[in-house]
Formats: structure tokens, sequence, C-alpha cells
């Protein structure tokens, strides 16, 4: 219990932000038999992980696989939904220049797509970056060029990247890619290529799902899930205010007291105990009051967002392409991504004989895709369609326009410096707690973000996580696997048989134990005697110029001997080390190629 | 290869490789002891697969005998051969094992 100036001595907790991180943190709390009160800005539940209803059409803007390797995760979801949560079998190919690519490109499937003489210019200009890589790697451009090639990356990965990120490849720092690219990424990727025969059915539900590649989704959308959720925390006494924001966040000290809402054109004051935010941080710290320092707001004015648009169109076809979303990676056309929300459920659609697009533009707030009017985008998105072939324009029966600003909080290296300050203010607050992925400007999945909101509920609860840090960890033991102890046993295996042999050091064990086994065995034959001694052993000089089977010869066969298994035992090493290298070469591009993948996908 | 680190800094794999010097010296005394229990009991079942052709089995192999003492080119021979060969090569893997380990410990720091 606290005393607060804002009259609020029981423990309550104030959740700003009713998406999967916020209403999870409700959820949790639901649990725990503790009461929360849920802000929402919006009057639709679920945040960036929503479904929007128009005409008993449901979409799901952006796209949200419920996927985790964490069972507290996918046990939420199934406790929530149960027989309403679908297993999707996930399909999403890149399309370029009106033929489909898998992703890892599969040899066949990439020589018919681009043609005989564009494949070769790939394999050479991949052979070429192999060879001479760029150095140093500073930029996302040069660490995919030096991994796939300039060809590769200017046919598939260029266009796409930039669509997204809305500025040029060479300004987006390398370690932003490299840093996905782990050693738990090559151990896991080690691991899989020597257990292949956990694939086999028996063993799937311990395979690292993202070589399986499938997931679960909600019958009607994350709403759904979302929508659920919130419900089970209502039953359990949680407040939900939607259509309220948060205006201000009020504190002193170490700890924040209140925070002031908008209700009805006056502001409300709802004090708390715990807060758990998930709001965009850099609104957040906007709006701490008292006002925080100049160095503060400037470090929030730091971070930045990539937003986007959908414009969901109903097409009057039944089938358009059986993948749940593909990546439009031509430059010709301004879409990035086209969803087909049929194939993530097909209850999302109401009419079987048609089928619900929405073709997503990435753009900032405010710039001019953003400003331009609906049924502008309608046209261009329309005229897109076509262009790429999907469909003619009398399929097109209807559509609308969904803005989502803030998707994808954007790292650069202000944002970086930025978040640092940020985070050691708000270090000081026991009581304040960031989570999600605009909570923590950080790219979280959907489970991650939920994570966090488990990690500050157990704070709230008394633990001391560090929140900043969860998500880090979390991937880390992601990586692994959800048993633990089975895959440190497996590091152990693994890492220990992979490490380099030393190839001087082997070469000189097995000449020494070579020379020394010629050595005894002639000393013991002279030592044995006999009329004719050694005459069997005696054709080694054959080999041994100069050998014989006597005191000086079993010297000479010593030499011989060492000199034989040394040339031997380096061999032996070299070999070895190649082949591991080898494996741990092919491992390691199955771990970039899957990172790449999923920086796609993200 | 550049050294690889989990989060809490923890080594993902040991830079050189270091020899189990009793896992080695089994493998080897297996393998040895095993190669001349199998090329022992080839021959002997090679010679009766010949019958009434007077020649004596495995003259070459048979040469082993300065070594190993009491073998023969006979099952009850081979036995013998397997455990001559499993001693030797567990003494040649140890010995081998150990002097790597100490190379590599003089090398790379133990």
């Amino acid at each position: 219990m606290t005393n607060s100036r804002y009259g609020q001595n029981d423990q309550n907790v104030v959740i700003i932000g009713g998406g999967p991180a916020g209403l999870t943190a409700a959820y949790q709390l639901a649990k725990n038999g503790l009461k929360s009160v849920v802000v929402e800005k919006d009057g639709v539940l679920g945040g960036l992980s929503r479904t929007v209803i128009y005409k008993d059409y449901y979409f799901d803007i952006g796209g949200h696989r419920f996927f985790s390797k964490v069972r507290e995760v996918e046990t939420l979801w199934k406790d929530v939904l149960a027989d309403d949560l679908l297993r999707r079998k996930r399909l999403s190919r890149i399309y370029y220049n009106k033929k489909f690519f898998y992703y890892p490109l599969r040899s066949f499937n990439a020589l018919f797509g681009l043609g005989v003489g564009k494949t070769i210019l790939v394999i050479a200009s991949y052979i070429r970056a192999r060879l001479k890589p760029i150095k140093p790697e500073e930029t996302f451009e040069q660490w995919v060029i030096n991994r796939f090639g300039r060809r590769l990356f200017e046919t598939f990965f260029k266009a796409y990247t930039e669509k997204v990120w809305g500025i040029p490849c060479h300004d987006i720092r390398a370690e932003w890619a490299a840093q996905r690219i782990k050693g738990l990424s090559l151990l896991i990727a080690l691991k899989n290529a020597f257990l292949k025969s956990e694939n086999n059915a028996a063993n799937r539900k311990n395979v690292v799902r993202t070589l399986i590649d499938e997931f679960y989704y909600p019958k009607f959308g994350p709403g759904m899930m979302w929508n659920a959720v919130a419900d089970f925390a209502k039953d359990r006494g949680a407040d939900i205010l939607g259509n309220s924001e948060v205006e201000g966040i009020l504190w002193s000290g170490d700890r924040v007291e209140a925070i002031e809402v908008k209700d009805n054109g006056s502001l409300k004051i709802i004090p708390g105990t715990d807060f758990i935010c998930s709001m965009p941080l850099r609104e957040t710290i906007q709006r701490f009051k008292p006002t925080l320092p100049r160095e503060l707001l400037q470090a929030a004015g730091n971070l930045r967002y990539r937003d986007f648009l959908t414009v969901v169109l109903i097409i009057k076809k039944s089938d358009i392409f059986p993948d749940q979303w593909i990546y439009v990676h031509d430059p010709d056309v301004r879409a990035g991504r086209i969803q087909n929300f049929k194939n993530w459920s097909p209850s999302m659609v109401p009419d079987p004989e048609a089928t619900c697009l929405g073709l997503e533009y990435f753009c900032f707030e405010g710039d001019a895709l953003w400003n331009t009017p609906d049924a502008d985008l309608m046209e261009l998105a329309k005229k897109e369609l076509v262009q790429l072939g999907f469909v003619t324009s009398e399929d097109i029966a209807d559509g609308i326009v969904v803005r989502m600003p803030k998707a994808y909080p954007v790292y650069d290296s202000a944002s970086l410096g930025a978040l640092k300050t940020i985070q050691l203010f708000l270090g000081r607050f026991k009581n304040f707690h960031v989570v999600g992925r605009n909570g923590q400007h950080k790219y979280n999945n959907q489970d991650h973000s939920m994570i966090t909101a488990m990690k500050a509920v157990d704070n709230v609860l008394g633990a001391h996580h560090n929140l900043w840090t969860v998500n880090e960890e979390q991937e880390y033991q992601e990586e692994i696997s959800p048993d633990m102890s089975r895959d440190t046993a497996w590091a152990q295996i693994l890492t220990g048989p992979l490490a380099k042999m030393d190839k001087l050091a082997f070469a000189a064990a097995t000449g020494t134990v070579a020379g020394m086994i010629i050595f005894l065995a002639t000393i013991f034959l002279l030592i044995k005697g006999g009329a004719v001694v050694g005459p069997t052993l005696a054709l080694l000089g054959q080999y041994f110029v100069g050998y014989t089977v006597t005191v000086k010869g079993a010297f000479i066969g010593l030499a011989y001997g060492f000199i034989l298994g040394f040339i031997f035992g380096w061999l032996f090493a070299f070999l070895r080390n190649m082949m591991v290298s080898y494996v741990i070469f092919r491992a390691k591009k199955t771990a970039e190629r899957e990172k790449l993948k999923d920086f796609l996908d993200r | 290869m550049a050294q690889v680190r989990f989060p809490n800094g923890r080594k993902l794999w040991d830079p050189v490789l270091k020899l189990n010097v009793k896992f080695l010296a089994f493998a080897l005394g297996s393998v040895l002891g095993l190669a001349v229990f199998v090329a022992t009991n080839w021959l002997v079942v090679k010679g009766y697969a010949a019958p009434g052709k007077a020649r004596m089995i495995g003259p070459h192999l048979h040469l082993l005998s300065q070594y190993f003492i009491g073998y023969k080119v006979t099952f009850f021979g081979s036995l013998f051969g397997f455990g001559y060969g499993f001693v030797l090569g567990v003494f040649s893997g140890g010995v081998l094992g150990w002097i790597y380990n100490k190379i590599v410990d003089l090398r790379h720091g133990g």
C-alpha cells in the first residue's frame, strides 16, 4: 500500500494501451486477483494487432501470425480461444516480375523465374562477392551484398527494403541486420543439421517451429484474440476504457502517481500504485508532467517510426494466390506487401466467391502518401493490382483504406542514443514499466510484447526483471528451444567436437606415436634375437631408405615413422577442420537466410 | 573462426579442440582389436571355405605372433589378437591424445 497525493492507497495497476502488451498485463493481473484499469486511445482493442471489419469482411492490418516458442504465451492463446484458434501452414513468397519466388531461394524455382542468363549473372555476382567482399561492412546494403552478391541484392532485396523503410539501403546501418545473426541461430542451424531425425512426425513438436512454418491464427483475425483477452480481464474486475487518450503522466520523485485522461473534453485523473505503459515511448516521455528536461524531450524527439497504410480491396474472384501474403519486390509498384485475408482464415471473407486483398504501402505519417485522399489511394491500389497481373479492373468490387501509424520503430544512430538516455531516466521509477513494441521502441514481435507485459506483472508482484533485456534473453532462450536443459546439453555436445583441431599438435602427436611404434617394434625383435632378425620388418627398408633391423635402424625407423605420422596427422587434421568448417559454413548460411527471412517478415 | 558467445558471456564453443584421452584410447583400442579379430577370422573362414587344400592359413598375418605372443591365425588366436590389438590401440590412443593436449596447452594456454 502506498500513500499517494491522488488518494490511491490500495494496489491498483494502471495500464496504458490496449494492445497485446497492455491486454496481456490485464489478463495476468486478473489471474493473480489484481484489478487494473486499461486506458486505450482508440475505440478498437488490439493496438497494432487488430481486426478491422468492413461489410462483414475482416481484415488483419499488417498480418499477425500467432506463433511463439514460449509455452506460456501459447498457453494463453489456447486458453483464451480454444477451437477458434486455427493452425495454418505458412506460405509467403516474393513476387517479382510476375513470378513467384520462394525464400530461401530454391535453385530451380529461381532459375526458371529469373531465366538462365540472369541466373548466371546472379551466380557470378555471388562468387565475386565471396571472393572480394566489401570491407569495412558498415551498411545493410554491404551486409547483404557480401552474403548474396550485388545482383541478388538489387533483384530481390533493395527495392523491397527501401519501400519498407523509405530510406536507401546504404543508409541503414549494418549492425541492425548483423545483430540478428547471432551464434545462437548458428547453434540452432547446427543442431538441426545433426538432428534430421527429429523432423519425423513423432518429434515434430520438439523441433524449432520456424523451420516448419506453421502458425496459429484466430478465426476472425487478431482482434478476436484481444477482445477475448479483454473480456477475460473485465469479467474479473478490470476496467477497460476505450477512446481515452492519456494526456499526462504525473510523477513526483521516483514514482509515477497518476495519469491524466481526456474524458468528454475534460481531464480526468486516474491514480495508481503501478503503471504498465505500452504507449509509444516518444509520447510517453513527452507526456510526463511536470515536463521533463530538454535533454529527455530531445531524445524523445529522436525516436521515429515507420507507418503504413493498407488499401483493402474486395475482389470478385474466389482464388488469386495461395499465400497468406506476398512480398512485392517490383520497384515499379509502390505496394510493399499484399495480404490475402482469405488465406489467413476463410472465415474472414463472408463470400466464398470473393477474395479480400490488402495492399500495404509503407510511408511516414504526414507524408505525401499518407495524406493522399482515400479515393486516390484506392485508384493507385487498383492500378497496381492490375499491373501486377492478378486481376482486371472489373474484378474489383469495393475497398477501404486503413492507416496504421507507428507500425515500426526506426533504428538509427539517433534513436539508439536517445533510447539510452530515456532508459536511464525511466530506471528511477520502480512503479512504471514500459512494455510492448512501441512502449520500448523495440522491434518486438507480438509474443515478445506479451512477454514484456508478463514480466512487468511479475515486477508488480515483487520481481525485479529488467524489462529492457527481457526479450534479448527471451530470443536467446527461444533460439535454443523451450527445453533449456536439453539444449544446454546439446550446446555442450555440439560445441566441443566442432572446435578447430590444432594441426601441428595432432601431427606431432601422430608422428610421435608412429615413430615410437616402429622404434619399439624394431627393438623388440632385436631383443628377441634369432638366426635372422626381423626379415619381414626389414622390408620396411624398401620405403624407409637406410632402415635395417638394428639399433641404428630403430632410430632411423623412429625418424621415418615420425615424419610419416606427422604428415598423415597434419593431413587428417586439415581435412577434418575443412569438413567441420564446411558444416559450420552451411549452418551459418542457413542461419543468415533464416534471419534475412525474419528481417523481411518484420 | 571468431569467438561467439551467449549473451551471458559463456563461450559458444572453445576455439581449439581438446581430445578426450580416455575416449580416444578406448576408440583406437576397439578399432585395432576389432581389425585384428576380423582380419584373423576372415582368413580362418576363407581357409575353411577351401577345404582339402594343404596350405597354411594366413602366413603373413601369422607374423603378428612375433609381437603378439600366443597369437595364431585361428579363432582362439583371434581372441588373443583382439586383446593385443586393443591394448596396443589403447596405449597408442592414450599417448597420442596426451601429447596432443599437452601441445595444445603449450600453444594456446591451457
